[in-house]
């Protein structure tokens, strides 16, 4: 198996992952407040919602497309495995 | 946790009593559908490397979720209020930490055949004193969990029918189930009955909600209820809070999914599809089950005001209740939620035994003790000492001792001093392994003391220091005694790819 693109070695996605982290507690707004409530939620914790929601879909998109590799080994051992049994 | 539910009584006892002969069926179905599963390792310990999608989607989330994680984070939500959606981000980060080591170690899985975490030290590094120091503190930190977990297995039984069963009752006949399936079926029995208790959980938690909402009153209801009683709730947390929630966000980002079990998981993988498609589903099951249950916590700020501590962890219990008692499908709902509570506790356990035999079947006695054992005789010693580290992990629970009750909290801050070498050896061919065994050595006391005098500078937390100074000396000590030319050859030729 030959990995061709992985997660780690992408520096752009570190750098995001390393935004949404900074941004995912929330210590850029003033201790206390909150108004606007919207739909019974606070302001400050729809963004911190919408700051998580960014955070999947960037796992998602790294999954999908910075991790690809070229299958060999793994379909090679498995038609052993089904010869041995 | 005692929760006195009016519902408890026979219909509890049915519903424990399904879901046990259910988990027993699966795993003799899967017993008499693979006769060959207890000759080989790779059978029993990791389902062939064989798990479907859906299998393995479930049994990470199984895995991750526990039965605490609904007991316990409501209370926490309702105590907290809105500070506690961050409980959504907790989980979400576990996959980012996923995405340092899992693409790499996959690949590495199937080429060098791994069955256990250790494997993986053991090959990188051919130090005996790396993989046994790994094992321990693999085996050290699963066992507190799997401690855990027995305790909240006896507690959620007994409220689940208002005592009807007792504690110790709940906890042995859970606990002989358990054992029973994982000895017929190992892995894919864990994974299939962890499929059967995820979809339990889920839907009970989902059921819990919408319950509450309908009965308690929304969102906007509890919301009005904090601006008016307890605005701290609902407003942005005081700086003091924060850099806690920060180091506690990067210790779960690294420490839960070094969890050895997890890492089992992606070993068992059907195929690297597979394992890709069950991570991107966990990026986004927080939101219907960390961010279902904090729901529920807010809303009982509304429902139930002003409980003490102890009070509100029988917060789930309190709700549930008063939604059962509404009708018939509420009713039943209701006593499926902890049904599913109680498997998704059963099912934390199962995958921390097996992953606990394993390593000491494998890592310990197959490597050290007796190398020339089959495999099939390994497994056998590995469910043996599966079955007295339950027992002796039980009379631990019954009878807790007096003193040094710490040593028995550990278990992050123990399993988080093995990524240096887990991680860093995945990249890093000039790791220098003295370097990296002093390290995991040094990490692992300083954590231990810093935890038993309680000692958090700057609000970080005491195994977030010991993985500091562990990485301080593995990265310093490889830059001043540099490994051989011939030992990084071989480095290259085990991670390259």
């Amino acid at each position: 198996m030959k990995l061709i693109k992985e997660p780690i070695k992408n520096w752009k996605l570190w750098v995001v992952f390393g935004v949404l982290f900074l941004l995912s507690v929330p210590w850029y707004f003033p201790t206390g407040s909150y108004k606007p409530i919207i739909l019974g939620i606070p302001y400050w914790a729809w963004i911190i919602l919408f700051v998580s929601i960014a955070f999947s879909a960037t796992i998602t998109f790294a999954i999908k497309r910075l991790w690809i590799t070229e299958e060999i080994t793994t379909e090679r051992k498995e038609d052993n495995k089904w010869n041995k049994n | 946790m005692e929760q006195e539910l009016a519902f408890g009584g026979w219909a509890g006892i049915l519903i424990m009593a399904s879901y046990g002969l259910l988990m027993l069926g699966i795993g003799l179905f899967t017993f008499l559908r693979n006769r060959n599963l207890r000759n080989s390792n790779e059978e029993y310990y990791l389902g062939g490397k064989g798990l479907s999608i859906m299998v393995l989607f479930f049994t990470f989330y199984a895995t991750q979720y526990s039965g605490n994680t609904i007991i316990g984070y409501a209370p926490q939500g309702y105590r907290i209020g809105f500070e506690w959606i961050q409980s959504i981000t907790f989980m979400i980060l576990v996959m980012v930490g996923y995405l340092l080591f899992a693409p790499r170690l996959y690949a590495l899985s199937r080429k060098h055949n791994f069955i256990t975490p250790s494997d993986w030290l053991d090959k990188r590094f051919r130090s005996k004193g790396i993989t046994i120091l790994g094992s321990f503190l693999m085996l050290y930190g699963l066992g507190n969990y799997l401690l855990e977990q027995l305790v909240a297995v006896g507690q959620g039984v007994s409220g689940l029918t208002g005592g009807t069963i007792p504690y110790q009752i709940a906890v042995v006949f859970f606990i002989i189930i358990m054992l029973i399936y994982s000895w017929l079926g190992g892995m894919r029995a864990v994974a299939y009955t962890d499929t059967m208790q995820g979809i339990a959980l889920l839907f009970g938690v989902c059921i819990l909600v919408i319950g509450s909402i309908i009965y308690f009153g929304g969102l906007p209801t509890s919301a009005n209820y904090m601006a008016t009683l307890s605005p701290e709730k609902l407003g942005v947390p005081e700086a003091s809070g924060i850099s806690g929630w920060f180091s506690m966000l990067l210790l779960t980002c690294i420490g839960a999914a070094i969890y050895p079990h997890a890492i089992q998981r992606i070993f068992s993988a059907k195929n690297e599809s597979t394992l890709k498609n069950s991570l991107i589903g966990m990026a986004w099951m927080p939101f219907i089950t960390t961010g279902v249950i904090f729901l529920v916590g807010i809303i009982g700020i509304n429902a139930f005001p002003k409980l003490d501590v102890m009070e509100s962890e029988q917060l789930v219990g309190m709700m549930a209740n008063v939604i059962a008692s509404q009708n018939a499908f509420f009713y039943w709902a209701m006593i499926l939620l902890f049904g599913g509570i109680i498997a998704a506790i059963i099912s934390t356990a199962d995958s921390v035994l097996l992953t606990f035999s394993s390593v000491i079947s494998k890592d310990l006695y197959g490597k050290f003790i007796n190398s020339k054992a089959s495999e099939h005789k390994q497994i056998i010693v590995g469910k043996i000492s599966g079955i007295l580290a339950v027992a002796v992990l039980l009379l631990l629970a019954w009878y807790p001792p007096a003193t040094l009750y710490e040593i028995f909290v550990l278990k992050f801050e123990l399993l988080i001093q093995i990524a240096p070498a887990f991680i860093l050896g995945l990249y890093w061919k000039k790791l220098h392994t003295a370097s990296v065994f002093t390290g995991m050595i040094v990490g692992t006391i300083l954590a231990s003391l810093m935890t038993f005098i309680n000692m958090e500078p700057l609000g970080v937390f005491s195994g977030l220091w010991g993985l500091l100074v562990n990485l301080i000396i593995c990265v310093c000590g490889s830059y001043l005694f540099q490994v051989t030319t011939e030992e990084q050859t071989e480095a290259e030729r085990i991670i390259g790819l």
